[in-house]
């Protein structure tokens, strides 16, 4: 495949703390890509430095040196305006504490990202219940977050990170907060986008059940990617027990 | 223990805290303010011409009572709702509850009688402040006014310390009912709208009843006396209250159902910010607009009664001083006159039994007599040689401030300008001065007023018939209530700037999270920053329409006191409606420096 990479992270650096005060080096050179389709995942202990490289891929940090391309679109030199839009349109987020607005509905919070585009109330209540259906919350679009169980809340985040129709989906340890039943059911439907609408994902999470979605698995250790695996042709079930058994290793 | 969790606590949210606590000391203290003028009745008696004034103090003081309670009432549920996840999470690690409501207690009242004492001393202040600068400003003499009045003192620290001891009580009540799991998402209940419109109906009407018994009150005073202003006191906040919950629950459902505006950009979530706490918002809003109406209303009749002062003395006496023989200093003084629109020389000759004017002088430059007598102003008459004698007759206080001691009592007439050319005898020369603002002369003119009758043997200003003496008479009967009117006014509009400020701040920590949601999945920050000068105006406006209406049919109230009521009333709107713009502008600019970050990505 030669493809363009969906995602293309070069020689990345985060340095947390001004100059002269005290500094601490989350991230030390990370460099890696996406291909379109691909659904990756990101592992490694806390404090590993994962929050830190999504939010720098979703445009909300900025690294401190090296370059990330957003379908070939290079996103660290964005500012203002173009940032926002960027954002609304490029990148879907999903995080790990829902973000929700709890004073609109369901379906106002999906709606939300294709109201800022001025895009016609029909058009707007047509994506949002595409999408609904698919996630299979299109019963309680009407609910407001406080009326929703947590996995609910979790897939209306994930419709309104999807409504646009982004060139990747980030998530941050989305299936934390949940049980793991709603786990399970959030995990499903994003394996249903990635494999049926061809969504790219990148899945940050600590948890290898999680992990064994994923096409590819990259570990982080200290700031530095350590090691990579990939599903390829085995089962779930296996490719699960070789995550554990690398994770007993790498660890250490 | 306990102590230590509590005031731990207060320091834990400074922000809110001193939002909260400065929110408290500025109602406080403008109760203290208005205290200061209500509980002093030898002030009351001595600045007021009027009867009524206590029972308008009376009207005032219920008013003030009801704001402020409503507004400690909210300052208190801000204060439950920083502390409540707080309680909560005591009582999940095994709390007793009468531990917690201890503590409640404790809290609570500590930060009432602390509010209290602070806002006691600064209201001192303030009430020194702007009573000296009146003062200055009005000349008035306001006589027994005292920045530091005990009986005002001690009714603010009882009204605070008694108000805050009940909300203990209630803060500890409903927090020992409400389910520990409520209390840790209490703020993120959104308040689904009730759209009954058989219920939105039945308030607007009851609404619009209300107003209309409350405005039809005022305007009946004269018949129904306090009675009428209990009438319209009662009505009027009850009609404000149902207007807003009615009018705003309806405007916004109509707003939202119409979804082709709704789902434009950001407004279904502005339109849902301002349903989200409606509740909230309807007693807040028709505070504001009673405190807009005071606030506008105290200054519009301030200003009533300080036009009044020169228009009540320009019916005495058209000229604002006149010099007889001004020596060299006189005229130097009279140089300092700013304004002068009419400066007029005429000169005089006295025989045993008569003073003469000149005909020919009086034709070039007729005198301006006052000699009719009507409400709302008068123009003067013109006298020349032809009228003089009638208008003599019917002004004969007015050509006094021409004479000298000496010529008192004689008989004053016109010669014709030969007849003066021939008369015998010392030449006086009389200048009238008119200037376009007595107020801004009136030091000057005082001085020219005095050393002129003392120069010419007269005992005072008064006796020699200089206007200055009218002046300073209705000035003390004007001033008093034109004092009250300011003070009170700035006193109203602190409190209307500090409950708004309240409001609107006191919800930034739970936006500043929505809106750094909105900025992550993409809003642009100039859209975030529309959507917040939307709901700020929104409640801005509003409750200013309402209170402007309040204020036209409120100075009905002082149709017998003030000449025209209503006349100018473009002067104290517009200088209102500058400050409550720029109190606006300050507004959105704080508010939005707490919710919305320059750029997320940079720190
Ligand atoms: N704003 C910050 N300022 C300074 N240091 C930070 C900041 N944010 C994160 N760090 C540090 O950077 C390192 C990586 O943090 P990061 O949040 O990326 O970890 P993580 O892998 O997401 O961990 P977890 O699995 O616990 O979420 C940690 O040591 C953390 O202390
Ligand atoms: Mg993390």
């Amino acid at each position: 495949m030669t493809q363009q990479p969906v995602v293309s992270v070069h020689d990345v650096t985060k340095i947390y703390g001004k100059a002269g005060e005290k500094q601490y080096q989350a991230l030390k050179g990370v460099t890696f890509d996406v291909q379109p389709g691909e659904f990756v995942g990101i592992m490694g202990a806390s404090g590993s430095g994962k929050t830190t490289l999504l939010n720098i891929l979703s445009t909300l940090d900025r690294p401190t040196a090296g370059s990330v391309a957003i379908n070939g679109k290079d996103v660290t030199g964005l500012k203002g305006n173009q940032l926002s839009d960027f954002r609304a349109q490029q990148v879907g987020f999903i995080f790990q504490d829902f973000n929700l607005l709890e004073n609109l509905t369901a379906r106002e919070n999906i709606a939300l990202p294709k109201a800022l585009q001025n895009v016609s109330h029909k058009q707007q209540q047509a994506a949002v219940d595409k999408i609904a259906t698919t996630l299979g919350i299109e019963g309680v679009l009407d609910h407001y977050p406080t009326e929703l169980s947590g996995g609910q809340k979790q897939r209306v985040a994930a419709a309104r990170a999807l409504v646009q129709q982004p060139a990747i989906l980030f998530g941050d340890e989305p299936t934390g907060a949940l049980d793991s039943q709603s786990a399970r059911e959030l995990l499903n439907t994003m394996k249903h986008l990635n494999e049926q609408e061809h969504v790219s994902i990148l899945l940050v999470t600590h948890d290898p059940f999680s992990a064994s979605y994923a096409q590819r698995i990259l570990f982080i250790k200290d700031g530095q990617i350590g090691q990579e695996l990939v599903h390829g042709d085995k089962t779930q079930e296996q490719f699960y027990q070789e995550i554990l058994s690398t994770l007993g290793t790498f660890q250490q | 223990m306990l102590r230590k969790l509590a005031l731990g606590g207060i320091k834990s949210r400074f922000r809110d805290y001193a939002v909260l606590f400065s929110g408290l000391v500025i109602a406080s203290a403008v109760f203290y303010m208005f205290m200061a003028l209500a509980t002093n009745k030898d002030f009351l008696n001595q600045n007021s011409s009027v009867g009524m004034t206590s029972f308008i103090f009376g009207l005032g003081e219920v008013l003030l009572v009801i704001i402020t309670t409503v507004y400690i009432v909210y300052a208190n549920s801000f204060l439950m709702s920083m502390r409540q996840r707080d309680y909560a999470m005591f009582m999940m690690l095994g709390a007793k509850s009468r531990k917690i409501a201890q503590l409640i207690f404790i809290e609570t009242v500590t930060v009432g009688i602390l509010a209290a004492a602070v806002g006691v001393v600064v209201g001192v202040g303030l009430t020194g402040l702007v009573g000296q600068l009146l003062m200055a400003q009005l000349h008035a003499p306001a006589t027994h006014f005292a920045a530091l009045w005990l009986p005002a003192l001690l009714a603010t620290f009882a009204f605070f310390v008694l108000m805050f001891v009940v909300a203990a009580f209630v803060n500890a009540h409903n927090l020992l009912k409400t389910p520990v799991l409520a209390l840790l998402h209490a703020a993120q209940t959104p308040n689904r709208l009730q759209l009954k419109p058989l219920r939105l109906t039945v308030q607007a009407i009851l609404a619009l009843v209300l107003l209309g018994i409350g405005y039809w009150a005022m305007q009946q005073l004269g018949t129904l006396q306090i009675a009428g202003l209990a009438l319209a006191l009662v009505t009027i906040v009850l009609g404000s209250y149902f207007l807003f919950n009615s009018l705003l629950v309806w405007l916004i459902g109509l707003l939202k159902k119409n979804q082709r505006f709704a789902a434009k950009n950001l407004r279904t979530f502005t339109l849902s910010q301002l349903s989200f706490r409606i509740r909230d918002y309807t007693k807040i809003l028709a505070v504001v607009s009673i405190l807009f109406a005071l606030a506008l209303g105290a200054i519009t009749t301030g200003m009533g009664f300080e036009r009044d002062i020169p228009t009540l003395a320009s019916m005495q006496n058209t000229y604002d001083v006149v010099t007889v023989d001004a020596t060299a200093s006189t005229q130097a003084e009279a140089k300092k006159l700013t304004g002068v629109t009419s400066q007029t020389a005429y000169h005089l000759k006295a025989d045993q039994k008569h003073v003469y004017f000149d005909a020919a002088e009086l034709a070039k430059n007729p005198l301006l007599l006052v000699t009719t007598y009507r409400l709302g102003g008068v123009t003067p008459t013109k006298v020349t040689a032809q009228n003089f004698a009638k208008a003599a007759d019917m002004a004969p206080q007015q050509l006094t401030q021409f004479l000298t001691k000496a010529d008192f009592g004689k008989n004053v007439t016109v010669a014709s300008a030969a007849q003066f050319a021939a008369l015998g005898g010392k030449t006086h020369v009389a200048t009238t001065y008119q200037v376009s603002d007595f107020r801004a002369n009136y030091d000057v003119i005082e001085k020219l007023a005095n050393t002129t009758a003392k120069q010419n043997g007269f005992k005072s200003a008064d006796e020699a018939g200089q206007k200055f003496a009218y002046y300073s008479l209705i000035n003390g009967i004007f001033s008093g209530m034109a004092f009250m009117g300011f003070f009170l006014g700035i006193a109203f509009l602190a409190m209307l700037a500090s409950t708004l400020m309240f409001k609107i701040l006191s919800g930034a920590n739970y936006d500043q999270g929505r809106y750094l949601m909105l900025q992550k999945i993409g809003v642009r920050p100039q859209l975030l920053r529309r959507s917040i000068r939307q709901e700020i105006g929104a409640l801005f406006f509003f409750p200013g329409l309402l209170g402007v209406v309040h204020v036209l049919f409120g100075l009905q109230l002082f149709k017998g006191l003030i000449q025209q009521p209503y006349h100018n009333l473009y002067i104290p709107f517009g200088i209102f409606i500058v400050l409550y713009g720029l109190y606006y502008l300050i507004t959105v600019w704080l508010y939005e420096r707490i919710v919305v970050k320059k750029d997320i990505a940079t720190d």
